[in-house]
């Protein structure tokens, strides 16, 4: 009975229950989706730096790391590359040399990080050749091209096949300097990304350091992001003499972006249930008001307390999950169908996103095991909610209640 | 018929405002009521009526005085043990009614019951004999918004009674009937009292109540003023029919 009487309760004024019930369905599917995009936008950007920017591991000569002496070369490079991409795990593995420098033009000039590649391990690596949006990708017959970012470009006002100039130091310390030829220009999800970084053949690079066929770094893609551990590990012990890093210690900032947004994930969900509990006690602290009398009569006529409480518990619960399931459903429907979609936040401004190291094209994800966990976070703020109500119930005096 | 004690309260009172202007809504009042018993209080506004019979169906406390109830002070037993003392004992029949809106008239009747963990088997019986007492088997699955004011009280009556308390306290059960819906509730009422042999105590201003009680009790400034207790049994009959 006291069920029955709590679901026809809160019918008995329509509108403020559907108003309630309206916003909590907007609330959590709301709440759902921002998630859902925080997610996706988090997922490409850690996409972007694996599978664009840095692999999933790196290795070096621990030297390396401290202040990019270009002397301190991973020893053994070739051999050691040989080895990794044996490895079942491993995707690509890719040799870099690195340098920091500068490039200058007639007009200006600014430091870049100039990248010796190789053509094909590099595609196979971090897709350069799905990024080239001006002209072509180098070369390997085609001696001292570069390719460069868009931003760089734009910041130095070259162009396609416009002069420059790198210099920086080689291995014994000197300045080396070599004139180049721009090839092809690049954007990447990454603006920073692409104003800092150049990149040009291995060999133009190795000859101006002369270290011969050797390199700084090797860039490891893993055919899953979930062997990163156990891959990392065993590198660690084929390859004891280097230093080897995952994508989080090569790039913290990501990991700490990741893990902000978790948080911020939290604090929104804590926020929206909050905002929804406010409403759910008025609703419920005036829908106590107004039946005071009853509510003191049910009292009189020997309705125990514990059943009160459960009344106006039950009450809280129907009102909050009645809007619930229509907004976790709309939130899934939207999240699934942006999921194969992508949703296109181009409008916001690609260069605002692209800043930011962001796609423009996002696919949200709210894994399905969450919904669970955002049911149990609706049920626990409808209990919270129902306590205040509950309470002011409870303290009626059924004599004073019957007076009104 | 007369011979057990359904209530015994001895020199209750109960003070408003005792430190400051103390206003005296009870003043040590005993009264004995036996079962089967057709009472009606009466007296003035502010007399007391209501506040004695709060104090007797545990509604509210005396500040002096006791009440036995089946050997049993219910101005000793808490909160939680008054409700479940009223659920057990005392019926409520209350001046505007007071039915639960979002149940219908049977599910009204039936509500004691399922706060006694009553079997479904027997309220069922027990709700269908009382809502062929009280005339209305048609209205059953009416809610109260749909049912006049007479038919109202009606199912008050009937629900005060489901559970077959020991006595059932009415206040001013009348007061919001026209003529004809008095009459009929007051015939129904006493003839419950007579079927059922449960114990009525009411309070009214309403001379066709007091007209139909066997005993009648006048409060003034919360003090009994007159009891015409009991009244002879070939009056009662005369006013019953």
């Amino acid at each position: 009975m006291i069920f029955t009487m709590a679901w026809r309760n809160i019918w008995r004024n329509k509108m403020r229950s559907l108003v309630i019930m309206f916003s909590i369905t907007v609330g959590l599917f709301a709440g759902i989706d921002i998630l859902a995009l925080y997610r996706g936008m988090i997922n490409a950007r850690i996409r972007t730096v694996i599978d664009a920017e840095v692999g999933h591991l790196q290795i070096h000569d621990a030297r390396f790391t401290q202040d990019y002496d270009p002397k301190f070369i991973v020893s053994n490079g070739p051999e050691a590359l040989y080895a990794i991409r044996k490895l079942p795990a491993v995707k690509a593995a890719a040799a870099r040399s690195v340098s920091f420098g500068m490039l200058a033009t007639a007009t200006g000039s600014s430091g870049v990080q100039i990248n010796g590649i190789l053509l094909e391990q590099e595609n196979e690596l971090s897709q350069l050749d799905k990024k080239i949006t001006e002209g072509n990708l180098l070369n390997n017959a085609r001696k001292n091209e570069v390719l460069i970012g868009k931003k760089l470009a734009k910041k130095m006002k070259l162009k396609c096949r416009s002069k420059l100039v790198l210099t920086f130091t080689d291995t014994t310390g000197g300045i080396v300097s070599g004139a180049f030829r721009v090839a092809g220009i690049y954007q990447s999800a990454n603006a920073p990304l692409d104003e800092r970084n150049v990149y040009i053949r291995m060999v133009d690079m190795n000859s101006l350091l002369n270290i011969g066929a050797s390199f700084h770094e090797i860039a490891v893609l893993l055919k899953k992001d979930d062997a990163l551990p156990s891959t990392q590990r065993s590198l660690e012990q084929l390859l004891p003499r280097y230093k080897i890093e995952n994508w989080k210690e090569i790039s913290p900032e990501t990991d700490l972006l990741v893990k902000t947004t978790n948080q911020l994930s939290f604090i929104l969900m804590a926020i929206i249930m909050l905002a929804l509990a406010f409403g759910i006690i008025n609703t419920m602290l005036m829908a106590i008001l107004e039946r005071t009398r009853e509510i003191g009569m049910m009292v009189a006529l020997g309705t125990t307390k514990i059943k009160i409480f459960l009344m106006v518990l039950l009450e809280t619960t129907f009102l909050t999950l009645a809007g619930a399931p229509l907004g976790i459903l709309i939130g899934w429907m939207l999240t699934e169908y942006y999921a194969k979609h992508g949703l296109d936040l181009s409008g916001m401004g690609r260069e605002m996103m692209s800043s930011f190291g962001y796609s423009t094209t996002i696919y949200p994800e709210f894994p399905s095991d969450k919904f669970v966990g955002v049911l149990l976070i609706v049920f626990a703020t409808a209990i919270v909610s129902s306590l205040l109500p509950a309470k002011k119930a409870l303290q009626l005096q059924p004599v004073q209640a019957l007076r009104r | 018929m007369y011979m057990n004690t359904v209530i015994d309260a001895h020199n209750i009172s109960k003070v408003y405002n005792p430190k400051t202007i103390p206003v005296y809504a009870i003043n040590q009042v005993h009264l004995h009521l036996e079962r089967g018993e057709f009472t009606a209080v009466v007296g003035p506004s502010g007399s007391g009526k209501t506040t004695l019979l709060n104090m007797i169906g545990g509604l509210d406390k005396p500040q002096q005085g006791n009440i036995i109830n089946n050997d049993v002070d219910i101005t000793k037993l808490s909160s939680n043990e008054l409700i479940n003392f009223r659920l057990k004992h005392i019926g409520f029949v209350f001046q505007s009614f007071n039915l639960i809106p979002v149940l219908t008239a049977k599910e009204n009747i039936e509500f004691i019951m399922q706060l006694q963990n009553t079997r479904k088997e027997i309220r069922e019986r027990r709700v269908e004999k009382l809502l062929k007492e009280i005339g209305l088997e048609d209205k059953r699955n009416v809610r109260p918004s749909k049912l006049s004011g007479g038919q109202q009280q009606r199912v008050a009556v009937a629900r005060a009674l489901a559970s077959k308390p020991q006595f059932v306290l009415a206040d001013e059960p009348t007061a919001n009937l026209d003529s004809t819906s008095a009459a009929n509730l007051l015939d129904l009422m006493a003839r419950l009292n007579k079927e059922e042999d449960i114990t009525f105590l009411f309070s009214t201003h309403d001379q066709r109540v007091i007209e139909r009680a066997r005993r009648v009790i006048t409060l003034v400034d919360g003090k009994v003023a007159s009891d015409t207790s009991p009244i002879s049994t070939e009056r009662a009959q005369t006013l019953q029919t």
